[in-house]
Parts: structure tokens; sequence; C-alpha cells
């Protein structure tokens, strides 16, 4: 498979035609431009090694998410930056190259932060592997953290080593009616205590926490907190994850900002708020420089996620940060055959 | 030990010129050019390397760093960043014709956001100042590299840092937020951002343990975290090295995360009990730490847990930290355990292999026996549940030849990493020390492509020159060296 | 460390003793970390790792020079590295030979070394620093400023019991002790003889010999030590238990007298009798704690606690390693002790240095303040007279041995 990749992309780059790198095609809404020719990953597929001791998977690009996630749960372990099932062919090799990091993002680190290596093809097809199977490694600049989020600009990941978690012993819903000031002040109280936070949602008034850990430690919390336990919080969870809520199914247009965690309440309309204050959603047809303004005076920057128009949804680069990228995707990506213009007009 | 690689094809410069230009952007007390004076700049925490670097600039300000840079780039002069030198893989040894760029002056905490949980702070602030500023408010700044009493927040960002509560906390790249860069040509540039992620590439990713080649760091947000209201210590002893690498595997196994697992044999024991008085167990042949945090009802659940898999695995003797300080003791006494040495040897050589678990007991042996062959001791400290070792050679630098010898022997070490499946550094960089064996970690193709990533940043390849990225040449002249061993390295790259 | 001492050093005592010291350092660097200066002025050269740097190459025969002299006078030889480094370096054994060193090769300027010549004498005797003083208080205008207000309003002792009890213990009086705080060795004696100790002197003993040692006057401060011996062995012989140091300063020298006389065959194995018969005031109370605490209890029982900031000097935490035993007495008196951060650093006064270095003595001083003061204590308790005097020239509170807090509670 692996020499079947490295003919296509050697062909695309001697006839100068772009790839666009695809697995279940379930991110595709996202993003500046598709263009391309697809290279479908899906063919390549298979956990290549998993030792529940060692907390480490490695896994081929191609598989689906859904086979990942299975055989971690018959270790007892999980991805604990829970990423999104925005489809059922969702990839792991999508996971990694969109870098998208669920409800437990907050309390456990990002996609990103899992990652502990990757073996890639770049645009001259050669085979080369960063980071690797352990837990720390700094042999060499990071490269495979540097990849994930980089949604398929910069190489084809064939395979990936992701360090993995065991499941919390007991998770527990606590919901509270809130507004929106209230939660994020709450919420950041809480997460400056050793509380065992594993998730936060608050939309409409309601807030709802999850605690995740062992069993005394989430009864304590929940003492501590007060609240109302909230019953069948698992399928609530699952539906944030998967952004399967009603928030998410309504909106044409959705910005994402990821910004301070205490901003205040930004005003821009319907909102939906995560990890802590920290990332807002806005279900609202605004002016992009409007959103973008907010976001950056909140510390952060903002994303037109879904609908609207694509090209003026992403935050503006500072024009030494944006020069460093282009310099990046030429270094990289020097055929330039990797999804040109998937996150940035500019690369 | 040897002089590093030829630093790079830099030619020297007219070096008064250089000092006349940098007298004019610095304070007269942060430009160091006597002899005398920037000698004691020539090595950092690994002192088996040394060279005296044509000037030591100590900026106080961002602006005064950008200027020198400047200065610099325009002059073609190399320049070496340089926290507080603790670093053990000689990734502050000066360059011989260029600018060593001290950061210590640069030490203010400049803001702590209770309320965010975040602390924004200069390079040269040290880590520990970080956690104990944060105290008060019930917070602390998770990474704890062992030398954390001094080493400071830029060079934990240049090379990645982790440190013993990493298995549970993560390490650095985990826990920082921003950053301020400052580029080879004075350029100012701000990554990352106060939410937990930000637009374009993950520049943060590559930054972070970029070994000062890619930009001059002069601001940090890092995220703080609240104090576990409990930390306890298990102490547990057992008679054999091989019982404790299986302890380690068997504690994870059973779904517990350790805030810390740590290891240390006999010799490294003894060598710190004289220095910490932490009542360690001397007559066993390894000892673990293994530390649980949380409420007191979950510490007390999970102890327990802890304790019964221990038993089960062998431990002959189970002690429990009775209180704060003597758990704090426990850990003084870890992560003393490099420098304690210097009290059975006058010298000791740090490795940094990091391998899968699994491995652990095999690795060990084969340690054991390279240290009969070879004639040297080798204590072994080491956080055992990232299988990160840190065998420490001891040797005496003032015997000819000791020096070399125990290279060789942390070379063969670095080479049975590989072989496990591992790595050659897990936590201190490649730095100078580990530069040949990076061309047995990665394929001449890889190097290349780290190249490139260097030259986007710094064109001339003038930050920290000859470090952390071997050139293909040096990785030929490398796999000569190595031809005894059985396979070449680089068969198919010309000899020069 | 590698080594290559020149020949000038390698063979004699202190070159051997040097490059024992030097081996140890493995230049980890954690002693930066605990070093005032560097963390003041964020220079290697001025910490304990770039020290030790200089002081090796001068031994190893380059030539030293001005810069060399001015690193290590900037040092306040308080130890606090000693005390962080996990290798067990001698730090002070060699800060002393390589001053001696440097200032051999490199010389002071005649007006300095008038001026330091002067210092040294006149602060290690009680019979010139007594009339200096009172002139001082007379005359302070004339002073300049940084001396000026050093200088305490005149203090009254109490009374000194009459030496009754079968325990016999002798008091070293000091050289600046006497004239500028005489009630700390009262209070001394009135505290030990309730417990049942007399408290002698020794008429004949004088300044420790810290102060000309420290100040690279070696064969001065020897002298010094030898008249001490000689004062002392007598009331050893005599029935003294112990020799009690009131000064944590003097103490940590008294200490090493061992040490600094090695190689005086005469004196040598006396020497190492006055070191081992030496006791903090610390140590001795500690010692007899149970009687004392009970008494302590007793006393401030059914009296408000009162809140006191405790600074713990570098002679008794990093010279001799004593910790805690004066903060448990004081809280057993009745005193809550406030936090005070960074605790291990020095105050600045260090011996001569407030005269010598008074730009980073002061800064260091105002840190300190700030640090014992941030609790809101009534007043600060310590444990010798340099910092005393120094400590009290930065606050409005008293500044008191912990003795007196502890006698005025009884």
């Amino acid at each position: 498979m692996i020499e079947q990749f490295r003919d296509t992309i050697r062909a695309a780059t001697s006839a100068g035609r772009p790839l666009r790198i695809r697995g279940g095609g379930t991110k595709d809404f996202y993003g500046v431009s598709l263009h391309g020719d697809i290279l479908d990953t899906r063919g390549h597929r298979g956990i290549v090694d998993y030792e529940p001791s060692e907390l480490v998977m490695t896994v081929r690009s191609g598989t689906p998410l859904a086979e990942v996630e299975s055989a971690l749960a018959e270790g007892g372990q999980m991805l604990a930056f829970e990423p999104p099932r925005l489809g059922a062919g969702s990839t792991i090799g999508g996971v990694v190259a969109s870098g998208f990091s669920g409800p437990r993002r907050a309390a456990t680190g990002s996609a990103r932060d899992y990652v502990l290596g990757v073996r890639v093809l770049d645009s001259a097809g050669r085979d080369l592997s960063f980071g690797g199977q352990v837990m720390k490694n700094v042999a060499g600049y990071d490269l495979s953290r540097f990849v994930a989020g980089s949604f398929g600009t910069l190489a084809l990941v064939t395979e990936v080593s992701l360090k993995v978690l065991p499941k919390p012993e007991v998770e527990t819903t606590l919901a509270f009616a809130m507004d929106e000031s209230a939660a994020i002040e709450a919420l950041n109280r809480w997460a400056g205590q050793p509380l065992p936070l594993s998730a936060a949602f608050h939309v409409d008034g309601k807030l709802a926490v999850r605690l995740s850990g062992a069993g005394a430690a989430v009864s304590a919390a929940k003492t501590r907190m007060g609240g109302e336990v909230m019953a069948d919080d698992a399928a609530f969870w699952t539906a944030v994850r998967d952004q399967t809520h009603p928030f998410f199914a309504e909106p044409a247009t959705l910005w994402r900002l990821s910004i301070r965690s205490t901003a205040p309440v930004l005003g821009l309309g319907l909102q939906a708020i995560e990890w802590n204050g920290s990332l807002r959603w806005v279900a609202a047809t605004l002016p992009a420089e409007r959103v973008h303004a907010a976001a950056q005076a909140a510390g952060g920057h903002a994303t037109l996620y879904r609908g609207g128009d694509r090209s003026a949804g992403i935050q503006k680069l500072a024009p030494g940060v944006l020069a460093l990228h282009q310099r990046l995707k030429q270094a990289l990506d020097p055929a330039g055959v990797f999804g040109p213009g998937r996150m940035h007009p500019a690369f | 030990m040897g002089k590093p690689e030829a630093i790079s094809a830099i030619p020297a410069v007219d070096s008064h010129a250089l000092i006349s230009r940098l007298r004019a952007v610095l304070p007269s007390p942060s430009l160091l050019a006597l002899p005398e004076e920037t000698k004691p700049y020539e090595c950092d925490g690994l002192s088996a390397f040394r060279e005296v670097p044509l000037a030591v600039a100590l900026p106080e300000d961002e602006a005064q760093v950008a200027a020198v840079l400047k200065v610099c780039h325009e002059m073609r002069v190399p320049v070496v960043a340089r926290g507080a030198g603790t670093g053990l893989s000689g990734g502050a040894l000066p360059n011989p014709l260029g600018v060593t760029l001290g950061l210590s002056k640069m030490k203010r905490i400049l803001h702590i956001d209770p309320l965010a949980r975040t602390a924004r702070v200069q390079p040269g602030v040290r880590n520990l100042a970080i956690s104990e500023a944060a105290a008060p408010l019930g917070l602390y700044y998770a990474p704890d590299p062992s030398s954390q009493i001094a080493c400071s927040i830029g060079g934990n960002i240049a090379e990645n840092s982790g440190g013993v509560h990493c298995l549970k906390y993560g390490l650095t790249v985990h826990n920082i937020l921003k950053l301020r860069v400052v580029t080879i040509d004075g350029e100012i540039l701000e990554l990352g951002g106060e939410g937990l992620d930000a637009a374009g590439y993950d520049l943060m990713a590559l930054m972070t343990g970029s070994e000062g080649l890619l930009g001059v760091v002069t601001e940090i947000t890092v995220k703080l975290l609240p104090k576990p209201q409990l930390a306890r210590v298990v102490l547990a002893a057992f008679d054999s090295l091989e019982k404790a690498g299986n302890a380690v595997a068997n504690i994870i196994g059973a779904g517990i995360i350790p805030a810390g697992l740590e290891m240390m044999d006999k010799l490294a024991t003894r060598a710190v009990e004289q220095f910490v008085h932490a009542g360690y167990p001397l007559d066993a042949e390894a000892i673990l730490l293994c530390e649980s945090d949380g409420t007191p009802e979950e510490v007390a659940a999970e102890i327990e847990r802890m304790e019964a898999v221990m038993r089960a695995s062998g431990a002959t003797q189970i002690r429990l930290s009775k209180d704060e300080a003597e758990r704090l003791r426990f850990w003084s006494g870890r992560k003393a355990a490099f420098p304690a040495v210097g009290r059975l040897m006058p010298d000791y050589y740090c490795m940094d292999g990091t391998i899968p678990k699994r491995k652990l007991a095999e690795v060990l042996k084969g340690i054991a026996q390279l240290s009969e062959e070879f004639g040297l001791g080798c204590p072994n400290v080491f956080h055992a549940g990232d299988g990160n070792l840190h065998p420490l050679i001891m040797f005496d630098a003032n015997v000819p030849g000791q020096a070399e010898h125990a290279a060789k022997f942390g070379s063969r070490i670095l080479k049975l990493c590989i072989e496990a499946g591992g790595t050659i550094t897990g936590e201190h960089g490649v730095g100078v020390e580990k530069i040949g064996e990076m061309c047995d970690q990665f394929t001449p193709d890889a190097l290349e492509t780290f190249h490139s990533v260097k030259a986007a940043f710094d064109t001339h390849g003038l930050l920290n020159p000859g470090k952390a990225v071997p050139t293909l040449h040096r990785c030929a002249e490398y796999g000569q060296m190595h031809v005894a061993r059985g396979k070449e390295a680089f068969p198919d790259l010309p000899r020069f | 460390m590698e080594t290559h001492l020149a020949d000038f050093i390698k063979d004699t005592p202190e070159g051997q003793e040097a490059e024992a010291i030097l081996r140890r350092c493995v230049h980890c660097g954690f002693c930066t970390a605990t070093c005032p200066t560097y963390q003041l002025l964020g220079d290697e050269l001025d910490g304990p790792r770039g020290r030790i740097y200089l002081i090796k190459q001068v031994l190893e025969g380059s030539p030293a020079t001005e810069s060399t002299q001015l690193h290590l006078d900037r040092c306040l030889t308080c130890r606090s590295c000693e005390t962080t480094c996990p290798s067990g370096v001698e730090y002070g054994k060699l800060v002393d030979i390589g001053r001696k060193v440097v200032d051999d090769q490199v010389g002071r300027p005649a007006m300095e070394g008038v001026k330091r010549k002067a210092m040294s004498t006149v602060l290690s005797s009680p019979s010139l620093f007594s009339p200096a003083l009172a002139a001082g208080r007379a005359f302070g205008g004339l002073l300049p400023e940084a001396l000026r207000k050093k200088i305490p309003a005149a203090q009254r002792a109490d009374a000194w019991p009459a030496p009754t009890n079968a325990r016999r213990m002798v008091v070293l009086e000091g050289c600046v002790q006497p004239s500028l705080s005489p009630n700390i060795n009262a209070a001394t004696a009135r505290v030990l003889d309730r417990i049942g100790i007399s408290l002698v002197k020794a008429p004949q003993a004088g300044c420790c010999g810290a102060v000309a040692f420290h100040m690279n006057y070696q064969d001065d401060g020897r002298d010094h030590m030898r008249r001490n011996i000689d004062a002392w062995l007598p009331l050893l012989d005599g029935g003294a238990e112990t020799i009690v140091m009131t000064a944590s300063g003097c103490g940590s020298t008294v200490k090493e007298y061992g040490h600094h006389l090695a190689h005086d065959a005469t004196y040598a194995p006396r020497a190492e009798r006055i070191s081992k018969a030496t006791r903090d005031l610390t140590e001795v109370l500690a010692a007899e704690s149970d009687k004392l605490v009970a008494m302590l209890e007793k006393a401030v029982a059914g009296k408000p606690r009162r809140k006191l900031a405790f600074h713990s000097p570098c002679s008794l935490q990093h010279g001799q390693q004593i910790r805690g035993k004066a903060e448990a007495l004081l809280t057993a008196a009745g005193y809550d002790l406030t936090p005070v951060p960074d605790g291990h650093l020095c105050c600045g006064s260090a011996g001569t240095y407030s005269l010598l270095q008074p730009e980073l003595s002061q800064q260091l001083l105002a840190n300190k303040v700030q640090a014992l003061t941030s609790g809101g204590p009534e007043g600060v308790a310590t444990a010798n007279i340099g910092c005393l005097t120094h400590i009290q020239t930065g606050m409005k509170q008293p500044v008191r041995h912990w003795v007196e807090w502890i006698d005025e509670r009884m």
C-alpha cells in the first residue's frame, strides 16, 4: 500500500497536480478550499502494535476510528482526547490530521498531545519516521506533533503511534441552572481546585459538568459542587463529543472561538461553552471581522467551523507568522502537492 | 571527550568589530569578553564538552535580545542561547566563533492569573520559582525536571523537559500556551495563544524541544494546575532489578497512572542517601518510588491498589511516606541523584535513553554487562513509568582516556535503546553529546527534512549550529567510525 | 570535574585541599538557584559555580585579575550553596583559598588596603570598637551613611546572675556584640541560670578571628584564634562543659578552628578540642529543652500568643547546618512564627560585606525586610549580631536576638 501511495505522490509531484488526502471524508465541510485528486487512505488499515501496559497503540492511518476505539475498550483504555466522530467513516488518520479534540480536552489534553510518533510519505515519496513508540522522545524536531492538525497539507501520514490511557473508574455528570456569565466564572473556579472535572458543556442556561476518576474522588467532588446528577449522561456526552447535540445540528453558520477561559460573555449570539470556558461555539451569521476581533481581544482566535464564506472564516495570521508558515510549507512540501489552500489561501 | 563536530562552514568574524557593535546595544555589565570572564561559560551541566565563546551577552530585556540577534545575523555570527546552564547534553556548549546569549538576567514573573490558571514569565525564571510563586494561590507548574531548583523555563522549552511527574501531567509541550520568540533576524513572533489551540500549524510543538536552533524564546505563558489535596509516595524495595521492572509494568497494566513512578538501583540509592538521609533501604537491589495524588479518599484507595501490586510483584519491603516532609525527602533524594554521584566519583556521564517498558529488564541486564566490559561503574536512576533510563556512567576525567572510554560506553547504551525500539533521548536533548547517535536513529532523508525545517527559520544556520541535528557529512564520518560494529550506518553516502 | 592544578600550588596543603574540593563539583548548577548574588545579578560569574570556575582558572595557572577579585569580593560567603550542593562541595573552604591566592597576585589599591585593614582591626577589637562606637554615637554626622545607620542607640544590659550553679559554660564575649547589644549575653546567662547552668566569661578571649580571616588577613585571624584557645583551655580544664556561642557567625568560625589551625603543629590538637566543645546557643538550649519548654509553657500559659518572624542567619543554617531549634523554642515561648519567603537567602550583612559591597547589600536587605515583614510580625528574632544590626537599619519593628525574646517571656 505504501508503494501505491508513493507512486501516486510521485506522479502528482511530477505532474504538478495537487492531492487531497482523504479518509472517511467526515471533515470535508471544514477548511478553506478542497481541491486536487483524492488520495484515499482507507486501504491502509490495521493496528500494528498495541500492548496495554505500554499505554501505546501504533496504527495505520486508514484504520477506522471505530476499530481503534473498540480495540482500546477491550484493553480497558481510551483515546483520552475524545476525538469527535463526525461520521461513521472517520479514520484515525483524519483524527490526527484534523487535530480535533472532544470534551475531555481541557482536562487531559489534545489530539496532538497524544501523538508520540508518525510515519509519513513526503512530497518526494520518501518514507520518513519521526517521534517513536515511547512516552518521551526529544530526538530531532517534534515533527510528529507538528503534522497533527495540519490537514494533510505537509505530508501523508501513513502510521501513527498514540499514547492511550485507562478509562476512568467512574463517571458522573452534574447539572446546574446558570447563565453564561455564572457558568464561565464557576468553571474557572472549579478548574483551579483539585476536582476531577473531565468535561463541561453550557448552553441555554444549563451547565453540565462531568466528573471522572476514582469512585472516592468523584463522590467527594459531587458533594462539594452540588448540582443535580444527570441521568443517562453517557448519551449526552456522546452527543456533545460527536456534535450531534441539537445545538450543533441547527445552525447554518457555526463559529468556533478558542480563547482565554475567563473571557467574559462575548455577546455574539447563541453560544455554547466547552473546555472550562476556553472553547466557545457561536451559532450566528456574523461579519468575520467582528468575530475575529472578539476572539483576538480574548487572547485567542476564531474559525468559521461550518457554513458561510470559508475563505473569510480563518483568523488572520500576523505577517511574520504567516511568512513562517509559507516557508515551512515550502520546506516540507516543496512541490506543493498536499492540499494547497485547505488551511489557508497562502499555503 | 572529543571536540564536537567541526562546527560548520561559518567563517571567523572580526571579534573586535563584533564586540564593539554588541557594546553599543548592551549595558556594560551585560557583555563579557575577557577570556577569564567567558571561560566560566565554556560548558553547561555536561562539563565534558567545553568551548570558550567570543563573547557572552546577558541582555536584560527582549529589545536587547533582538538587538544582539540582529548584530549577529548581520555579521553572520553564530548564537548559542543559554538558560541556567544545567542541561546535560551540551545544548548550551558555546560556539568558539560565536556569541553565547544568556537569558539569566531575564527572570521576572510578569503576571499570574489565578482564575485563568496561567503565569506569564520571562525565560530566565527558574522552573521551581513558578510553582513557589503560584503556591499561595493553590496552583503549581507541573513539569518538574530533577534540576527544577535551578533550571530555567526557557531552557525547559528548548529541551521539552520532563520530570518525575510527567507520566501523569505531561512534558513541557503539554503545559505551555503561548511563546514570544525572537528570530535570528530580530523579528518578534507570538506563537500559540491564551486559548488551548492556535490558528495555523502547531508552531508551539515545533519550537518546544528545538534546542535553540529555531529562535530565542523571550516570554512564556504556562498553564498552572491546582495542587492536589494530598500526595503520598509508596517506597518499595526489590531484591532484583527485574522484579522492580516487572512491578512497573504491572502497575500500569492494572490501569493505574501514578503521579510519579521512579526507580533507583542500589548504587544510586547509596550515593543519594549520604546527602538526603531519606531512609532509603540500602540493601535493596532496586527501589521504586510510586506516588498517588488526589483527594484523601482517592489516594487511600489508590495506595492500597499500588501496594497490592508491588507485593504481588515481589517487593521485599514497602513504606509509605508518613507526611509531606517525608514525601518531599523521598523525592529530593531522587532529584539530587545525579549530582550526588559526584560523591562517589569525580565525573559522571548521564544517559537518557527511553525504551518500551516491557524491555526494561532486558536493557538493564545489557547495561550491567556493558558496565563490566568497560570496567566503569554505572548506577541507574530512571523514570520507570515512562521507560526513560538515566544510567550514570562514572569516571575520572583526570585519568587520561577515561572520558573517551565513558563516551564509548554511553554510545553502546544508546544503541541498546534503539535496538529495543526506543530513542536516544527522552528529555535531555541531543545537544552535542548524542549528535552521532542521531545518525543511528534517523535515516538521511529524515535528517534532511530536519535541515529544511531549520532553514525555514534560520537560513544561514546561525542559531546553535552543530547541535541537535547532524549534517549528513557528519553521519558519513560517524558511519565510518562505527563500521566495526558490523552494519555500516550510511553505506550510500560519500565519505569525505 | 577535571582539574590540572599549576605547579605553584599543586603540592601545598591549600592546593591539595582545593583540588579535592574542585573534583567533587560536577557542574550541575543547582547552587546558582540559592545564591543571593546570582539571583540578583544573573551572571554565572556572580554565582558559586562560576566563582569555582574563576578560582579553578587561577589555581590552574591563569593570572588572576581585578575582574576575578571583584566577583570573589561580591560573594557573601553565606554558604547557602553548600546546603544546596548534592555533591558535597565545600565552597566556603575553597573560596578562602581562592581569595588568598587572588589577593596575593592582584593586591589592593593603597587606600582600599588601608580601609580594609583599619576595618578589620577595629571591628576585631572590643577595646578599639567600643570607644569608636561611642565616638560614632556622638559624632554620627561625620561617618559614611552605610556605617552611620548601623549605630544603634546605647543599650542597657539587665543583671547577670552570680555563678552559683554546679554546671558551668563559657560564653564568647565577641568583639562588637558587647558594645552594640550587651543584653544578649546577659539574657543568655539568665535563661541558662534558670535551668541550672552558670554562664562565665573568659576575659582574655576576644574576636573569634572571622573578621580578619574573611577579609583575607588570614594570619591575623589565626592569631585571634590562638589567643582564644589559650583563654578557654584552662576553663575547660576547670570543668566548664561547653563554649557557648551567642552569635552564630562566631560559632561557625570557632567550630572550624580545628580546620584553620590544622597545619599548626602546636595548636592543631588544642584547636580541635575547642571546636569539639563549642555549641551554638540553639544547640545548648535544645539539648535542655525538656526542662526549658516546660518552664516556658508554664510562663506563657493563658497569655496571648504574639507574632514574630525568625531570620535564620546563614552562619546558623548553612555554616552550622542548624535548623528548627530556635524556632521550636520560640514557639514554646508563646510566639507564632510568620512565614518568611526565601528564608535561605542572606540578609546582606555578611560580616563586613555591608560596608564593602553596599549596593548589593542594600538590595538584599530590602528583599529580606520585605520577606520578614510580609506576615505582619511585631518584631524579628535572629541569632547573629551582624544580621541583627543590619536588618534593624531596614525596619521599624524591633530586631532582637531570639534569646532576648525568650528571656522576656520568662
